[in-house]
C-alpha cells in the first residue's frame, strides 16, 4: 500500500464531509468573529514614538527662550525614556508570564524547570491570585 | 504579525475540519464545537501577533491541548455522570446523525449526481470517519495532522510535541489499520 496515495484519498473524501447544518455553522461562524473581536494587537514602539515626538519639539528656536526650550525639552525626553523604560519591563514581564503560560499550554515547558523551586512558588502564587 | 484578515481567512479555512477531528476525539459534536470556540480565542488573544505562517502549528497544538484537557475534566466529571445518567435523558440518541441527513449538497457539489451515487459516497464517507474515530488517539493525530492538513513530518512532530520518528510510526500505523478496517467493512480505496 502505498501511504501518500491511500492518504490522499482520505483526504479528498473527508473533505467531501465538511458541510455542516446551520446551527454549527452560525456557531462556528459566531467563534470566529468573536476570535477576531479580541485578537491580540501589535505591541506599541514606545521608545521609537517618544523619541520622534522629542525631535519634532527641539526646532529652531533661539534666545533664552530656545535655551529653556534646550534645557527642558531634554529633560523632558529623559522622563519619557525613564518611563518608557519601566513600561517595557512591565510588559517584558507580562510577555515572559505569558509565554511560560503558553509553554505549558503547548507542553514546551522544559522538565528542568518543574523541578525549580523558584517555579513551583511561581506556580502557587499564579493559583491564589486566580 | 498575522493581520486581521489573515487570521480570518485561516480560521476560516480550517474551523470546520477541527470541528471534525474534534468530534473523532472526543464522540461529543456539542463538545467539539466548544474545543474549536476555545481554541479560536486562544490562538486570537495569545498568538494574533505571531506571524500567519505560524497560525496553523499553533492552532492545531491548541486543538490537541483541549481535547487532552477535556478528557482529563471528563475523568472528574464520569463519576456525577454516572451517578446521574439514570435521571437524565440519554444524549446520544438525539445526536445520532441519520446517514441520509449527510445527504445535504455542499457548495459546488455536482446536483446532478444520481442519487444512489450521492448515497454510496455518504455512506463510504460516514465509515470512513467512524474508523478514523476509532484509531488509537496519537495514531489518528498523526494520520490527520499530515495527510487531512497536510503539514509535513516536522511540522506534525511540533504540534504532536513528539519525534520526527514517532509520526512516522504513527501514520504508518494508522494508515495500515485503517486500510485494513476499510476492507473488513468492503471498501477498498
Amino acid at each position: 500500500m502505498n501511504e501518500f496515495q491511500f492518504g490522499d484519498k482520505i483526504r479528498h473524501i473527508l473533505n467531501q464531509g465538511l458541510s455542516l447544518d446551520s446551527r454549527k455553522a452560525a456557531r462556528l461562524q459566531a467563534a470566529r468573529e468573536l476570535a477576531l473581536a479580541r485578537k491580540r494587537p501589535e505591541p506599541v514602539g514606545v521608545l521609537a514614538s517618544a523619541g520622534v515626538w522629542a525631535g519634532n519639539m527641539v526646532g529652531d528656536f533661539g534666545g533664552w527662550t530656545g535655551l529653556s526650550l534646550r534645557l527642558l525639552v531634554p529633560i523632558a525626553m529623559l522622563l519619557i525614556g525613564f518611563g518608557a523604560i519601566y513600561t517595557w519591563q512591565q510588559n517584558q514581564r507580562a510577555a515572559e508570564v505569558e509565554e511560560i503560560d503558553a509553554q505549558l499550554l503547548t507542553g514546551d515547558l522544559p522538565i528542568d524547570a518543574y523541578l525549580d523551586r523558584g517555579f513551583q512558588n511561581y506556580l502557587k502564587t499564579r493559583a491564589a491570585e486566580e | 504579525m498575522a493581520s486581521r484578515s489573515e487570521l480570518s481567512a485561516f480560521l476560516e479555512s480550517v474551523e470546520r475540519r477541527a470541528f471534525k477531528q474534534a468530534v473523532f476525539a472526543v464522540r461529543d459534536e456539542e463538545a467539539a464545537l466548544d474545543i474549536v470556540q476555545d481554541a479560536m480565542l486562544r490562538l486570537a488573544e495569545k498568538y494574533g501577533h505571531r506571524p500567519a505562517e505560524e497560525l496553523p502549528l499553533l492552532f492545531h497544538r491548541i486543538v490537541q491541548n483541549a481535547i487532552r484537557d477535556w478528557f482529563r475534566r471528563q475523568k472528574v466529571r464520569s463519576l456525577w455522570t454516572t451517578l446521574l445518567s439514570s435521571l437524565s435523558p440519554s444524549r446520544g440518541e438525539d445526536d445520532e446523525q441519520d446517514p441520509l441527513e449527510t445527504l445535504q449538497a455542499a457548495d459546488g457539489s455536482n446536483t446532478q449526481e444520481a442519487p444512489a451515487e450521492q448515497l454510496e459516497r455518504a455512506q463510504v464517507l460516514e465509515i470512513i470517519e467512524q474508523e478514523l474515530a476509532r484509531l488509537p488517539a496519537r495514531q489518528r493525530e498523526a494520520f490527520v495532522m499530515r495527510y487531512w492538513e497536510e503539514l509535513d513530518v516536522a511540522e506534525t512532530a511540533r504540534v504532536m510535541g513528539c519525534s520526527e520518528g514517532s509520526v512516522k510510526t504513527h501514520c504508518s500505523r494508522a494508515a495500515h489499520a485503517l486500510a485494513a478496517a476499510l476492507r473488513a467493512r468492503g471498501i477498498t480505496l
